[in-house]
């Protein structure tokens, strides 16, 4: 038994551990539909995703829906991000502008920002911009906050230093500050590119014409399940790819923190 | 001449418990050359000493002489070192070491080679693309204590700089610090609450007394040997070691139990 786990705990028996525990859970799925034991109504089957996915690839619909969501999210979450960041590095640089604005962001930041969608898309229209700003909202304020703290948090000491070396404060900011922040401002990419996506679909939801959100928002009108399960599954699959866009930035951005050969701790 | 002169140094905190007194009319000189030691016990303005003359605090009260004049601080004339080694971690070791430069706007090449100078010369070569967590303590001291002779400061302040490392690597970097400062005629401030180093080091040691600091008094440090090792050898090092201990009030005895 022993022999089995630590055969498992390797990157192989982990993957091999993956794939079975979904194949399983998709054949217990299956399996039910076939028994009468799960609606096929309400809940579609696995074959059926399939047959569905693969129609949408053969026609070139759904790569075209996915990357038109892609779009909008990418673009949302890359201006909002940026936007979000440097506002919040900036706040560190004026200690009035902060204490001004501080508690009006915190309390922007408690506005379910989804209860704006509606609004949104009355202003910005019911095209590609509506979304993509949707995605700004929920990104950028998120993406503040968290920058602002980080540039707080950077060690006083290390200012201190560069203030004995005759550093004016934008070069405290350029030199210690921005840097200092920059894991923290990463960090927060990897939970808002998925808010990027959120902001893309739910604008998709209230009113599109294309868009992985379109399909399963009018699919599940129809009760197609399949139809449905395909586009979700095609969400999974786009978020879990920019979720890996963003660690490959990470590391790329900062080097300085890789383990070059730290020995991992068995608890 | 003094270099520099601290003439009636005050300075207080607000505390949750009200006002704390640190500095009170605080006075003494720093000559040209001088290795200064500060002593004093733990919690009685050391380092609050060491930011006024940093230019990182404004004193309350009382006047900084820089070379006959008065100074509202030495920002941009000091090198200062601390404990914490102050490697900013994502600059490479040749990448920190260049920063004192930088910031004065010296061009990236000629940085470059002075830094790769300093390298070489301490022993660093073959790390200077290194970034710091892969380096020891010892190490990381080291680019420290280059990045601060790099600029070429007036005066070093230097607070506890070696005592998070162990003793062998202690006596090594104190060896380079005494041999730089020798070499370039450098003048040291170096706070410390260790006896033994600046005894080692100093030409004169400063005894502060408790909050609010005053000296207490001042000891002329007769060793000429300057190496770390030679100076703890040397004859009258106890005797120094002794006095300022004495001074300082330690107790090391436990009183009997009553």
């Amino acid at each position: 038994m022993s022999g089995l786990i630590s055969r498992l705990d390797r990157p192989v028996g982990y993957v091999a551990l993956q794939i079975g525990l979904i194949l399983g859970v998709l054949a217990l799925w299956e399996g039910g539909v076939r028994a009468g034991i799960v609606s096929a109504f309400l809940f579609g089957s696995p074959l059926g995703v399939a047959k569905q996915l693969l129609r949408g690839l053969e026609d070139g619909s759904l790569l075209f829906d996915t990357w038109i969501t892609l779009y909008e999210a990418v673009l949302g979450f890359v201006i909002g991000t940026l936007a979000g960041s440097v506002l919040g590095l900036g706040l560190w640089y004026s200690r009035l502008v902060a204490r001004t604005f501080e508690p009006l962001i915190v309390a922007f930041n408690s506005v379910p920002k989804i209860a704006m969608a509606p609004v949104i898309i009355l202003w910005f229209g019911t095209g590609l911009l509506s979304k993509v700003a949707l995605a700004i909202s929920l990104t950028s304020i998120v993406a503040m906050i968290a920058a602002y703290q980080a540039a707080k948090d950077a060690d006083p000491d290390l200012q201190s230093l560069l203030l004995t070396l005759g550093a004016s404060k934008r070069q405290v900011f350029a030199k210690v500050i921005v840097p200092a922040s920059l894991p923290a401002i990463i960090a927060t990419c990897r939970i808002n590119v998925g808010f990027g996506l959120v902001g893309a679909v739910v604008g998709e939801f209230i009113s599109s014409q294309r868009g992985l959100g379109h399909i399963v928002f009018v699919a599940s009108s129809f009760y197609d399940l399949n139809s449905v399960w395909a586009g979700l599954f095609t969400l999974m699959a786009t978020g879990f790819l920019l979720y890996f866009a963003i660690n490959l930035f990470e590391r790329n951005v900062l080097r300085w923190k890789q383990d070059d050969h730290r020995q991992e701790i068995h608890v | 001449m003094s270099k520099l002169s601290l003439q009636n140094i005050g300075k207080s905190f607000s505390t949750r418990a009200g006002k704390t007194r640190v500095l009170d009319g605080l006075s003494f000189d720093v000559r040209d050359g001088d290795f200064v030691s500060i002593i004093g016990p733990s919690g009685c303005g050391k380092s609050t000493i060491f930011n006024i003359v940093a230019g990182l605090l404004a004193p309350d009260e009382g006047t900084l002489i820089y070379e006959g004049a008065p100074v509202a601080g030495l920002r941009g004339r000091v090198g200062y070192m601390l404990q914490k080694d102050l490697l900013l971690p994502w600059r490479t070791v040749l990448q920190n070491i260049v920063l004192g430069l930088e910031v004065r706007g010296m061009s990236e090449k000629d940085a470059r080679e002075a830094a790769l100078d300093y390298i070489h010369t301490y022993g660093l070569g073959g790390f200077e693309n290194a970034y710091p967590r892969a380096l020891s303590g010892g190490m990381r001291q080291r680019v420290a204590l280059i990045r601060t002779l790099i600029v070429d400061p007036d005066i070093l302040l230097l607070d506890e700089p070696f005592s998070a490392l162990d003793y062998q690597t202690r006596l090594y970097l104190e060896g380079v610090l005494i041999d730089a400062v020798e070499r370039l005629k450098k003048t040291v401030i170096l706070v410390t609450h260790d006896i033994d180093e600046a005894v080692a080091l100093s030409r004169r040691v400063i005894v502060l007394g408790q909050r609010p600091a005053k000296v207490k008094a001042v000891h002329d440090i007769d060793i000429n040997e300057r190496s770390p090792i030679g100076a703890r050898s040397d004859p009258r090092f106890a005797g120094y070691f002794n006095a300022l201990c004495n001074e300082l009030d330690i107790q090391t005895q436990q009183r009997a139990l009553a």
